[in-house]
């Protein structure tokens, strides 16, 4: 092929891929476990490997070939990135620069490849090597008493079975993948009984360039043939029919696996810990479980009328069991944030290079699991955030010299349980927010008075960074600051029933914190009634509940407000803001439900207390959109319909 | 003939696949740099076949995999990959993926791929 075309591109990006080693091996020294930084590394080794092997650089690629091994085993934690490991790597970068300038300037790559491959494979071969690839054998012999039956048995059942032999191309690559996307069209038109080498060692590629298989299908033998050879690299395919004499020794080992006598057909004796699963699989479980527990919440409402004991404790069992099911459901959903967190490393260092800052990433807590809906939904989310805090966070190097401050700023990314949420917080050590311009554009917008704006404490002028069309970044860049964005940001996030917020000193640096519900549909919620209507309020947000008499509620003017250990809340009567007609009950006890928002507290004024439900939020659908103060709406035991409480839509009120 | 995008985070890589298809005979439609440029292009183009990196930044190939067997169930798209991505590879062959080639890409494999995807 002609790549001297492509020459002075393979450099370019070549020397790219080395700085971004460079880079990360000098993040890598100071964070030895990261698998961010060791996983870029083994990104950038990979892919100058596959360059230069196209471009005929043997010794380029078997250098960077070494170098990837020996990232995949600190990745796999076999290995650790010591300060030895890392001069050494450095030493190999340098040689490799020197090598791309020779090539650049028309020479010849001249350096020991082979002494610079082995300094690196030194250091991986603290293992205690592969396994050795399996002879393929003849499957007639090793196939055992467990496949004779199966075959047996499904001669009965009207199938067919063969022994298929499929060879691939000596020089395949990958070959493991190749056996893998044979079984897959097998999968489609009957059952593979057995293999030789077991299923195992070809997902590994550990066979020369054929193995054996065993077939049950009810598929003619040219369709099968057909089907694979039309796989790439597949040189041949050999089809014969077994003799099979199911007495033929079936009687020996006969009783050794009852088990499995009767359990046809299975895949593989050996069984296999983890199966892949189509998502959508799981979320229609999860549709169905949510029906279910719709159904409970009736069951128990008929349980409490009938006050039946057996029925009582019945009811009990399904909701322990239940309740077990669902968080091995919701289990299932749950990914790493890592999945998300893992690209940002790379963003970062392009977005800090382009804006001309230095930005040190540090995350945190990329074990953290999140539903995977809400994590596919936040990327982008998160993705602007940084932006944003790296472009108007974080200062320029001579700016933050002045200020006294590192000339690398500091971005940390973390994420961590607490409850039912998830919290992931973006903090930079910047400019930090400023209370005079934020203030000064929401009084100039008409958002705020003049006198608002002097007394408000810092964190409500704050959150005015999220109003739409808000920005007060003095100089648009190409990165942000046309404000749009955070509103959008935020609005997202509530939608996803999480919040928002913002905590900053000037100077100091900005937090923006996101919370996060651990799942969109199932929530623990306490049951109240307001005036013959019974409403829901998630228990997340509910601090406790009181019991008041007439005169443990404090009046200051038309407000009403009650002593909570020493702190005065004010209480939000629901039966007036929801506009439900209130008759006079100052004279009789009154529920309350202590509610909270960030560090703000509040009493929401009930008439009962009905008791605390599992229940399946549904959204109010597209013709309510959003209606104030509820988040949603879910279906009771009685089949009635009650409104979800936000309890956030009443304090910042 | 095949209407080809192609799919690959290194220029360097997009222009040897370039190369090797337009050489025999093959159209190239469309070139992306990362995933999300590739769902655009592909929706835009409509293409015969998709040759998808699997590493990129920016979403990656399988991802991209994915969104396209959503937009159309029949796509037609060829994983490329290097050694040591075995797993990402079945991965993507779950995810549809109809074939896969090996980096450094050799001109028959490659061909090969693509006449035994358009002939199905």
């Amino acid at each position: 092929m002609d790549t001297d075309s492509y020459l002075s591109l393979f450099i370019d990006e070549s020397r790219e891929y080395l700085q971004a080693i460079n880079d990360h091996l000098l993040l890598l020294e100071k964070n030895p476990h990261n698998p961010d930084i060791i996983s870029e590394i083994f990104r950038s080794a990979h892919t100058l490997k596959g360059m230069a092997a196209s471009m005929g650089f043997e010794g380029i690629a078997s250098v960077t070939h070494s170098m990837e091994n020996v990232f995949e085993k600190i990745r796999s934690n076999q290995l650790i990135a010591d300060e030895m490991l890392i001069d050494t790597v450095f030493a190999v970068i340098r040689v490799l620069e020197q090598v791309l300038d020779d090539i650049a300037e028309g020479g010849e790559p001249e350096a020991d490849f082979c002494r610079l491959s082995d300094t690196l494979d030194e250091i991986v071969r603290t293992d205690p090597g592969k396994k050795e690839a399996s002879q393929p054998g003849q499957v007639q012999e090793e196939m055992d008493e467990y496949g004779r039956r199966v075959m047996a048995k499904a001669g009965e059942m009207g199938y067919s079975a063969y022994q298929i032999t499929v060879r691939l191309h000596k020089d395949c690559q990958l070959k493991g993948a190749r056996a893998y996307m044979v079984f897959a069209a097998l999968e489609n038109c009957g059952e593979v009984i057995q293999t030789v080498p077991p299923v195992e060692e070809l997902e590994e590629g550990l066979f020369d360039d054929q193995f054996t298989l065993l077939f049950l299908t009810k598929a003619e033998q040219n369709q099968i043939k057909n089907l694979l050879l039309d796989i790439s690299e597949v040189q041949e395919v050999k089809m014969e029919k077994p003799a099979v004499s199911p007495a033929s020794g079936g009687t020996e080992k006969a009783g050794d696996n009852p088990e499995t006598s009767g359990a046809w057909p299975v895949f593989s004796k050996n069984g296999t810990n983890t199966i892949r699963v189509q998502v959508e699989r799981i979320d229609e479980l999860l549709n169905l479980f949510e029906e279910l527990i719709i159904q409970r919440g009736r069951l128990e409402t008929i349980a409490e009328t009938l006050k039946n004991r057996e029925l009582d404790e019945n009811v009990e069992d399904i909701k322990r069991t239940s309740s077990q099911m669902q968080t091995l459901l919701l289990s299932l959903r749950m990914v790493p944030v890592g999945q998300v967190f893992n690209r940002f490393p790379r963003m970062v260092r392009e977005l800090a290079r382009e804006l001309e800052k230095k930005v040190d990433l540090q995350i945190y807590g990329e074990d953290t699991e999140l539903d995977r809906l809400v994590l596919d939904e936040i990327r982008d989310l998160l993705v602007h955030m940084i932006r944003n805090s790296m472009d108007h966070g974080i200062e320029p190097p001579e700016e933050r010299r002045k200020r006294g401050k590192a000339e690398a700023g500091t971005l940390i990314l973390r994420a961590y349980h607490s409850g039912n949420h998830v919290f992931i917080e973006i903090e930079d050590n910047g400019a930090g927010l400023n209370r005079e311009k934020i203030a000064g554009k929401a009084v100039e917008k008409g958002l705020l008075t003049a006198e608002e704006a002097a007394f408000l404490p810092d964190e409500e002028i704050f959150q005015w960074v999220f109003a739409s069309g808000f920005s007060t970044a003095d100089k648009v860049s190409d990165v942000s600051g046309r404000g749009v964005g955070l509103d959008a940001v935020k609005n997202k996030i509530e939608s996803l029933g999480g919040h928002l917020h913002v905590t900053s000193r000037e100077g100091e640096g900005t937090i923006f914190s996101i919370q996060l519900p651990l799942t969109l549909s199932i929530i623990s919620s306490l049951l109240v009634k307001v005036e013959g209507h019974t409403f829901a309020i998630p228990l997340s947000s509910i601090i406790r509940t009181y019991i008041l008499g007439p005169d443990e509620i404090l009046r200051v003017g038309r407000m009403r407000a009650m002593d909570l250990r020493g702190q005065v809340i004010p209480l939000i009567p629901l039966s007036e803001v929801l506009e439900l007609s209130a008759g006079d009950k100052s004279n009789e006890e009154t529920a309350v439900v202590v509610v909270k928002k960030g560090e703000q507290l509040a009493g929401l004024m009930v008439d009962s207390f009905i008791g605390q439900r599992e229940i399946v939020i549904k959204s109010l659908g597209r013709y309510l959109g959003e209606v104030f103060g509820f988040s949603g709406a879910t279906i009771l035991g009685d089949g009635r319909i009650a409104l979800v409480l936000d309890p956030n839509a009443f304090i910042s009120q | 003939m095949a209407k080809v995008l192609v799919v690959d985070d290194a220029a360097f890589m997009r222009m040897q696949i370039k190369q090797i298809l337009t050489a025999n005979g093959h159209e190239v439609i469309a070139e992306a740099k990362n995933g999300r440029e590739a769902i655009e292009k592909y929706v835009a183009t409509k293409p015969d076949v998709v040759t998808m990196d699997i590493t990129m930044h920016e979403m990656d190939g399988i991802e991209a995999l994915k969104a396209i067997m959503k937009i159309n169930k029949n796509a037609k798209v060829i994983m490329c990959t290097a050694m040591g991505q075995e797993r990402m590879i079945l991965d993507a062959i779950n995810a549809g993926a109809r074939d896969f080639i090996v980096k450094p890409f050799q001109p028959d494999r490659v061909l090969e791929a693509i006449d035994k995807i358009t002939a199905r």
